[in-house]
Formats: C-alpha cells, structure tokens, sequence
C-alpha cells in the first residue's frame, strides 16, 4: 500500500449492496418473543396504580420490581431509570415491558392495562439547572472595562433527531448461563457495563454482540444501553429470547436527541477593533434525565471561541432539566449549538463596527502555537490560511458576495470556519476508557483484529484493517475484523468522539508494529496495545484548563444559496468544503463522511424542525420530520489536504464529525446576505424567514 | 381464507396469509426475505423498496391482495442479473454505500429507473430516487452511481 | 368476522357493495399507513374490506371529445405518463410523493381520502372534474367539489365505487402549478396553487384559479372568475389587490406540525400574484 489514501474497495460494501448483511430485525430466531414498551402519557407525575389485567398464558409484564441491581442505566450522569417506578417525568418514559409470543394479543393486552397518575406541573423552560460549569482563561473583567464598545447577542438552535433508516432494535436470549444481547448499537461495553450494574451479576454473565448498524449517528451510543438493560431483565426473567425492536414513531419521540441550545455571547472590542475578550453563557435542554448532557455541555462551552484565538474567556454553561424527551448524542456533541453561533457572532460583530468580516475573522484566526480556550495550545501546524484560500477560489467567494450584498436578487453566499476536537473531551481517553486492542495472528499468518469497535456506515471496518494490513505490509485479505462480541473484543472505548481512526486505528497501528517486528511464521500469536495518554496532554477536569483534545481537524464551508421571493423557500445551490484531517486512510470514506456530514448539517440549519409542544413532540414520523431527499442537495465539492498529525495512525486525526460542524453556519450566513436580515436562530425555515423579513397584514 | 398466487424472484408461489397483510411482512416473515427493510413502515424511506411488475413500490403500503397475479422482485431476485453486477460495481466504485439500510431500496429504485429510462439525466435519476432516503451519504456518490452504471451499461437496459 | 374480499370482475364488485358496507381500496397507499397498529401485524381495516386495485375494467385512459376520461384504477404514473394527459395534470401529479407511492397509487384513492392538501384535487377542480359514481342501481355524475364535502368525507353512498374520473379538458394560453412542501419532493403541501387562463387578443376569456392545504377542501371561487372574465389584462393588473383581497377571505389556513396560518396565507396569495401578474408577460 503505497499510499494510504488510494481507495480501496469498502469490505463490507458488496453485502450490504445484495441486502445480505444482517441487521438486528432481519435476524430470525425460532419461537422468538415480541416486547413492547409500556410508556408514560403524562410529562410529570407519580404513578398512583397500574392495574393489569390477568395475563394470558406466555404473556409477560417485565417492570422496575423485576431488576435485581439498580434501577438506573449507566451512562456517566447515571439518573435516568431502567424502568420509571414511583414517578414520571417525560411523556413516553418507559414504565415496562409486555412481551409475548403474538403481536395482537400484547397490543389487546396492553390496551387493557390502566395507569393512574398523579399530576403535577410539569417544567418546560429553562430555569433548573442540573449541571452548571464554569472556566476562564485570561482576564475578562479587565478587557471589558477598557472597552471601546460591547456587543451582545443571543443565538438558538432547535432539536435535531438523528433519523437513522434503521429504528433501535435488540433481541435478548439467554444462552449458556449468560444474557445476551445483539443489537444496532455504537458502543458494546457501555451496554454490557450498564446490564452488569442492573442485574448486579458477573462480567462473564453478559454478552453483547454488534450486528450491522443501520446508521447511527450518536443516536446509537448511550440509548441503547436503556434498551439492554430492559431487555437484560426480561430475559434473564423469562428465560426465552425476546425481539424489540422500535416502530418509527416510538423512536421519534423516545429516543435521544441533539439538545436545544440558547447561547449569548458578548464580546468587548478595543480601539484597533480587535475583541479582548468574550464573555460567554450556553444552555442546552437536557430534558428530562442528564445522562451524559454534561460533557456535551463541556464540548460546547470549550469551543465558545470558535475558530479565533481570543485571549480573554469567560464561559458559563448549564444543562437545564425540562419534563420533555432527555436528550443526547449527535455528531458534533455539543459543537455545532456553539459554532453556529460563534460564526454568526464574529460575523455580527463584525457588522456592528462597519468593519469587513472576511477580514476580521482573518485577523482572529488561530495559529499553531496559539493558547486554546482552555488555555491549552494549538501544537501542531494550522492550514486554515492554506485551505480557506482554496476555498475562496473554487466558490469565487469574495466576488459573489460583493454581488449579491448589492443586489436585490435574494441571492447570498456564506462561509464558515470550524474545528473539531478529536477524542474524548478531557482526560476522558485515559481516565475513562483506557482503550485496550488486540491483534491475533494464527499459524496460516492470518491476523484477527480484536476491538470493540463499531461500523456503522462511516468505514471503521475498512479503515482499521487497512491501518493493520498496511504496518504489517499484508495484502487486506489477510485481515479480518469480524462486528465487536464482547466475549471476544477486549473495550477498545466507544465509537464516538472522532476518536476510532485517531485513537483506535492509532493503537492498532502500534499494535501491528509490535507484531511485526517479533513475527514468527507460523506461529500462533497475540499483542495488545493500551492507550497511554501523550505526556503534553494535560487536562484539568475540575477549572477546566489545559489541552482539552490531543488534536483538532479543521474545516471551511461554502454555501451558496438562492432564497425564493414567493415561498421563501431556500434553494442551497452549491456548496465547496476544503478539510483538513490529517490524513485520509481511505479517501473515498472521507468524501463521503464529507458529504454525509455535511447535508446532516445543511438540513440542520434549514428544513429539519422539531417542535415540543408541552412534553409532546409534534413531528414525530418521516413525513413530518423533514430530512432532504436526492432532490434537495447542492452540488457538494470537497477537498482534503494533508496535515499529518504525529500521533495519528499515517498521519491521521478525526472525521467523523467535523463534516456535520460547519454547515449550518454557512448556510445561516449565505441566508443572511440573501434577505438582507440577521439570523439568529436555525433552522431558518421558509416561515421563519417570512418573519424576518416581515409583510405587510392587508 | 383466499390463496394469493404470484411470481416471486421467478417463481410461482401461494399464499394464503389474511388479504391486509402488508407486502412486507409476507416477504420477511412468510418468505425470510430480509434483503427489504422497514425504515418506517408509511411509505416515506423507501427502505423496503421491491419491484412490482418492473416497477418500483413501497412494499410497507402494498396489501397482499393487491399483488395478486403480479410479478414481484426483491434485491435477493434482482441480484442474480447483470444488471445487478453492474449496478453493485457502480456502487462500490463511487462510494454510495455507507451503513446499507437503505442500500437494497436504492438499487431497486435504480432498475425501475433506468428500465423505463436507461439514460437519465442528473435531474431524472434524483427524481427516480427521490422516494428513497438516505441519512448516511448525502446522495451525490449515489446519483455518481447510477450515472456510470448507465453509461457502462449500454444495451442492458 | 371481517370479510376481505377481492372481486373476480367488476360486476362482481358492484353486487357485493350493495349486499353490505365495504371499506373501498385502492392502491393502498393512504389506508394502509392510517390503519397500521404494528408492524408484522396486518394492517386493521376494521370494516369489511374490497380490494378494487386489480380489477382491469377501471384501468383504462382516453380521450373523449374534450373530455380525458380516467379509470378509477389507474396508477398516478401511469396517468403522468399519458400523452393526453394534460400538462397541468402531469405537474400536480409528477410532484405528488415519490414513485414508489405514484406506481401504485391512484387519482381514485386521492379523492376518495379527501386530504386537505390532496396535490391532485386541486388541478381536478380547476378542470370542474367530476367522478362517475356507480352501484348495481346506476351511474350518477358528481362535480369532485361538491362529492368531497371535508376532510376524509364524501357523499358515497354505501352501494357506490367511483368508477372514472372525467376532466373536461380545456385550451388554456396560461397555466401553472405550484406546491410548497418543506422539501423538492416527497412532501405534504403546506400550500399548493393552480392557476389558469385562457387570453385572446389581449382579453381573459377563461380564468381559474384553486387554492389547497388552505381550507377543509379545496378553495376555488367561481364568482371572482366570472368578474374577471372580458376584463383587458391591464385591467386585470389594477383588480390584482382587489381580487387578493377577496380570496384572502375564502382561505382559512391552519397552524400545524408543518407550517403555519400566518405563512401559508402570504404564501397563498403570493402565488396567485405571481400567477395574475404573469398573464401580462
């Protein structure tokens, strides 16, 4: 392999075209149960009683007095329960399960069951704080004294559900005195970990096998833990395996989303019109459970200043608890609430002083060398210079804008600067995970890789093994990487975070060096590599200050759009994006995590609107819930230069979610331009632009 | 309780499920045909996307009753063609596949399109797939796709 | 013990209408998405059931004189792909869901449903389209405006199926047909709009102009367009607020899960703006 980037066939491209690979429903298991989820219709009450009637024979009601551990899932906040017992606090929350052998007889079944409530007021703005952070880097008190002027603006951001086309799906069975689970999920050992605290059992007494993932999203990595511990207690009761899978609906309306978020940000300028400080607060709607909104809440607060170096920061942040559905992971994990308005900001600001942003935001650009929001530091090169000039010339960027600045043609152009840290926020990686990976190779000199690692469309599978085959200078048909059972797979850490090529693939890399240089032919073999966290890495959890990421991928969007002046509709036209990732290990993945990414992002910014009206969510099915369809993308061009990162397998960093980051911004920006208004909020629908721009009543 | 005949991959089966079963579940459950998803069961993915004479549906709407007599074709029939290598090829080729769940729709949409129109536009392919979303890939890799299967495939369609 | 039947022939399904009450289906696609309780479980119809989708007697499409006469049966792709299906037809329902849904559903079914933002009834009451109704007692001719009297409501007696659906054709110089959806394709109008004019020599002599997914039901309004008919096209242009002003008052848009009044009101009227004011082009 000489070139790592050259593409090569995805492995397991070819079953998944014939329809062959295996999905949690497709998986067909002989006098298999049917469960499913009795939930709560109120958003905020006690349970006074639930009456059940007499069960039919092989019919089974599974609820919180079945657990034999704790009654709680864990995730890293660990509040949310298996099964809701005395109280409720969301409408949906699951109170049990009904599993039986036929779907009609658990549907008449469950129409007889009754619940009474006791009402009480339910909570939906943002007034109680569940989790309230708080760092500085600098000193802000002094900049915004000796301001020439201060500016301050608050942005919103709305819900976004991931709308994986595979519902949530696991099936439990109990086989050789062990639960186990097979599902649709990101991280098995957050699963297995959370089903050993509810059943209180051993390690070995839990199994949790991946099986092909149907899109994921962040939507698959801590709500699926809910599902198995559920599913854990049942089978472990009943004895037989048991399918459940989630109906559309359901899942939009239960399952995790990306939080809400509320951001006001203010930013003193000195009299060289250059910001001194900024002073920021961000909330986020947890919803009803924290789970782990506090990291998402870190994620967001360390990227309050964007793309720019300021020197002075104060941020603070809050999860706010609401009786609504609890939210949680989505690519971009707090980081596209926060760039979304910190590029509308600089931009705002930029306005407010009659300066011109392009050159403004240049002038606060980030540069290696550079002390991070946390006052860690940017070690390695910055190409952004490099990467936004290319960007202004493939979209003609500077010339368009003059134009339609000047113009009545609804016309508008907008570019968004952005990074992602890669990995776990903090010293999550070494204090959390502690990855661990195995490669095995047997006497035919076939090597195994053993980690617990997901694929769940982005091209783990692929990119993992051509990190091995390529250091041990194999041919790819040497190397197998089977889907992660945790009897097998030692926890290399979840799949999240950008952190499997970096992080994963990095250790495998070393991993497969260690191998090669004490290779035996024809000999059985094993290595393990676990995670040492690099010595300049510090982090310090509690004032939140040092290098919060080992490494950061960068990226810059053009968006160019064409607003209707009838329906206000938007018409996204072109779009060009130049990231840098260090290194693509397979070019063609990274293009179409690239584009992927980026139209999640667009639609984020534009047409994806959830709404909850008091606890419930009003679009809650496909039809409603509006993701594009092939006829409403631009034409995408992307480009990928090279940065290698020292640590990074071949060079490279993260991916997986910096292509979502910058879309929305962009969009928001060209939109802007176009009508002529400032935005504030996404997503910018046609009915919000009508607002804007407001008209006249006859 | 009526039997329903009709042609499935090729062959003449009977069925004797009640009349409002939805096509789907007559094929993964009746006949283990897994290949075709749910997604979301009210026509709006195309996950479960098959071929009713030659042309594409939404197995998810279709009441068993309607496929009386007709010939029905899912991504395990299709893939033992030509067309079906050529359009696999295509697929690997230009990325177009990422997590698969709603690959086997897409491809079936792709026959029915390019059966009624073996040259389509860039316009005409996204209306020929605009009923079959995909979260992961963002279409572009997948309209990519179809164009270099209809340009490679001349004669086959 | 609900019945399911499927008729050998369409006498068959005339006889067995009028023995007792049936729920009528068509292609499906409405009915089987409403009713669904689970997957895997089949769909409940919860009356007893007709399946009319295959019945060859109502899949034909012609041209009659000036009228397009059209099967109750016959697939929206198979009408779109017509030659003498209109061109204000084939927009309306080129845009109508996605070609999984098109291929097997029908005009039939669309009115039958009576949704409120039915793309396809909209250009049908333009034309003054009017559905063959018919029982083992008879035919009887409806104007679709008045056999759809809300949403999911009709005037079908028990006994009826609908049996063609006729669109008296017409030569118009202007059309157009505009659906607002939140997204290009596969989508449920927030608003749709169908305009239609026939000008010669500089006078209107024909105007329509329907409005849907503004009201319980289609909202068109003879009476402005017959005020309007002999009027010069600058003429026209100057009544433009005035005739604003009057359909404004026809229109009762809604606030859902997709949009809401404030927006589809301008939305609507903005349209028919654009449409009035294009004659003049």
């Amino acid at each position: 392999m000489k070139n790592i980037s050259t593409s090569i066939p995805k492995i397991d491209g070819p079953e998944k075209i014939r329809g062959s690979s295996l999905y949690v429903d497709d998986i067909k298991i002989d006098n298999v149960l049917f469960a499913k989820t009795l939930r709560s219709s109120i958003a905020k009450g006690r349970i006074d009683s639930i009456v059940v009637p007499p069960l039919p024979r092989g019919v089974h009601f599974i609820t919180a007095k079945d657990i034999p551990g704790k009654n709680r899932v864990k995730i890293i906040f660990d509040d949310m329960p298996v099964f809701a017992e005395h109280e409720v606090r969301y409408i949906g929350e699951p109170i049990g399960l009904l599993i039986g052998a036929d779907k009609m007889e658990i549907l008449n079944v469950m129409k007889q069951i009754k619940i009474t409530y006791i009402e009480t007021t339910p909570r939906f703005d943002f007034d109680e704080s569940a989790i309230h952070y708080h760092y500085q880097k600098g000193c802000v008190k002094e900049a915004f004294d000796q301001a020439k002027k201060t500016i301050t603006k608050t942005y919103e951001t709305g819900y976004q559900e991931q709308a994986y086309i595979e519902p949530q799906g696991m099936i439990g069975m109990f086989e050789d005195n062990k639960v186990v689970l097979i599902g649709s999920i990101q991280c098995p050992y957050y699963a297995k970990n959370a089903v050993i605290e509810t059943l209180a059992c051993e390690s070995e007494s839990v199994r949790i096998i991946q099986s092909s993932v149907g899109g994921a999203f962040g939507g698959k990595e801590e709500f699926p833990s809910l599902l198995a511990c559920q599913l854990a207690v049942a089978v472990q009761k009943i004895k037989q395996p048991i399918k459940l899978i989630y109906e559309r609906e359901e899942d939009m309306e239960v399952t995790t989303k990306r939080h809400p978020s509320k951001t006001t940000l203010s930013a003193s300028v000195d009299g060289d019109n250059r910001i001194t400080a900024i002073r920021c607060h961000v909330g986020i709607d947890g919803g009803a459970y924290v789970g782990l909104s506090g990291v998402v809440l870190s994620r967001a607060m360390i990227a309050s200043s964007g793309a720019y170096t300021i020197d002075n920061l104060e941020v603070d942040g809050d999860v706010y608890i609401t009786n609504t559905v609890p939210t949680g992971a989505f690519r971009g994990f707090g980081a596209p609430q926060m760039k979304f308005a910190v590029e509308m900001f600089i931009h705002h600001v930029a306005k407010e002083l009659n300066v011109d942003p392009f050159s403004f935001r240049m002038r606060h650009l980030a540069k290696q060398g550079d002390r991070t929001s946390t006052n860690g530091t940017f070690r390695d090169p910055i190409i952004m210079p490099a990467m936004i000039d290319l960007a202004l010339k493939r979209s003609d960027y500077h010339e368009k804008a003059k134009k339609f600045a000047s113009e009545d043609s609804f016309r508008g152009i907008g570019m968004s600067w952005f990074f992602h840290g890669c990995g776990f926020t903090g010293s999550g990686e070494s204090k959390h995970i502690n990855a661990l990976v195995t490669l095995k190779k047997n006497r035919l000199n076939h090597v195994f890789v053993y980690v617990a690692a997901v694929d769940m469309g982005q091209g783990a599978k692929t990119v993992l093994t051509k990190i091995v085959a390529g250091v041990l200078d194999l041919p790819i048909e040497s190397v197998t990487f089977d889907n992660p059972d945790t009897d097998f797979v030692p926890d290399s850490g979840p799949t999240v975070a950008s952190r499997t090529t970096m992080i994963v693939g990095g250790l495998l890399a070393r991993a497969a060096k260690k191998l090669k240089e004490s290779w035996e032919e024809g000999c059985d073999q094993t290595v393990h590599e676990r995670y040492v966290q690099p010595p300049e890495i510090e982090w310090d959890e509690e004032t939140f200050q040092g290098d919060a990421y080992p490494a950061y991928s960068w990226g810059v969007n053009v968006v160019e759009v064409r607003v209707c002046k009838k329906t206000y509709h938007v018409d996204v036209e072109h779009a060009w994006s130049v990231y840098d990732v260090g290194k693509a290990i397979d070019e063609r993945l990274v293009l179409g995590q690239a584009d992927g990414g980026f139209i999640q992002g667009l639609a984020y910014g534009t047409i994806e609107v959830m709404e909850c009206e008091k606890g419930k969510i009003r679009q809650k099915n496909m039809t409603d819930y509006i993701i594009p369809t092939t006829s409403d993308i631009p034409n995408m061009e992307t480009h990928l230069i090279d940065n290698p990162y020292p640590l990074g397998p071949y060079g490279a960093k993260g991916v997986g979610e910096l292509t979502l980051i910058g879309a929305a911004p962009a969009v928001a920006l060209a939109i802007e331009m176009a009508i002529k208004r400032e935005v504030t909020k996404i997503p910018v629908t046609p009915e919000r632009i009508m607002e804007m721009i407001g008209y006249e009543d006859d | 309780m009526k039997t329903i005949e009709f042609i499935l991959n090729g062959e003449l089966v009977r069925v004797d499920d009640p009349l409002n079963t939805r096509l789907l579940d007559i094929l993964r459950n009746r006949f283990k045909l897994v290949g075709t998803k749910e997604g979301c069961g009210e026509g709006e993915c195309g996950a479960c996307s098959v071929l009713i004479d030659h042309k594409v549906v939404n197995s998810c709407m279709v009441p068993l009753a309607n496929v009386c007599g007709k010939t029905v074709m899912t991504i395990e029939g299709y893939r033992k063609t030509t067309r079906y290598n050529l359009l696999e090829e295509a697929f690997m080729n230009q990325g177009a596949v990422q997590c698969g769940f709603c690959t086997p729709g897409m491809i079936m949409a792709t026959e029915s399109l390019l059966h009624s129109n073996p040259h389509p536009s860039v316009e005409e392919i996204k209306i020929g797939l605009s009923g079959n979303l995909c979260r992961c890939t963002g279409y572009q890799m997948i309209i990519k796709a179809v164009l270099e299967a209809s340009e490679k495939g001349a004669g086959l369609w | 013990m609900v019945k399911h039947c499927i008729p050998s022939n369409y006498k068959e399904a005339l006889v067995k209408l009028n023995e007792e009450p049936y729920q009528l289906v068509a292609g499906g696609t409405d009915l089987m998405v409403q009713h669904r309780l689970w997957g895997g479980v089949p769909v409940d119809l919860m009356n007893h059931v007709l399946f009319l989708a295959n019945l060859s007697e109502l899949k034909s499409i012609q041209k009659q004189g000036k009228c397009l006469r059209i099967g109750a049966m016959m697939s929206l792709q198979d009408i779109l792909n017509h030659p003498d299906t209109s061109s204000l037809l084939k927009k309306a329902i080129g845009e109508m869901a996605s070609p999984g849904i098109r291929h097997i559903a029908t005009l039939a079914g669309n009115i039958g449903n009576a949704s409120p933002a039915g793309d396809g009834l909209v250009p049908l009451l333009l034309y003054d389209a009017f559905v063959v109704l018919e029982s083992i007692d008879g035919t009887r001719e409806v104007r679709i405006q008045d056999y759809i009297i809300g949403p999911r409501q009709t005037i079908r007696k028990q006994n009826e199926l609908i049996r063609e659906i006729v669109v008296p054709l017409k030569d118009f110089t202007n059309e157009t047909f505009v659906k607002v959806g939140g997204r290009k394709a596969d989508a449920i109008s927030k608003v749709s709009f169908a305009g239609a004019a026939r000008i010669e020599e500089g006078i209107l002599k024909d105007i329509r102009f329907a409005f849907g997914a503004v009201y319980k039901t289609v909202v068109r309004s003879k009476e402005v367009e017959e005020s309007l008919i002999g009027r010069t096209i600058s003429e026209l242009q100057t009544a433009i607020p005035t005739i604003k002003k009057k359909m404004d008052a026809l229109i009762h848009p809604i606030d859902d899960q997709r949009s809401n009044k404030k927006y589809r009101r301008l939305v609507a009227l903005n349209l028919l703006e654009t449409f009035l004011k294009d004659l003049s082009l």
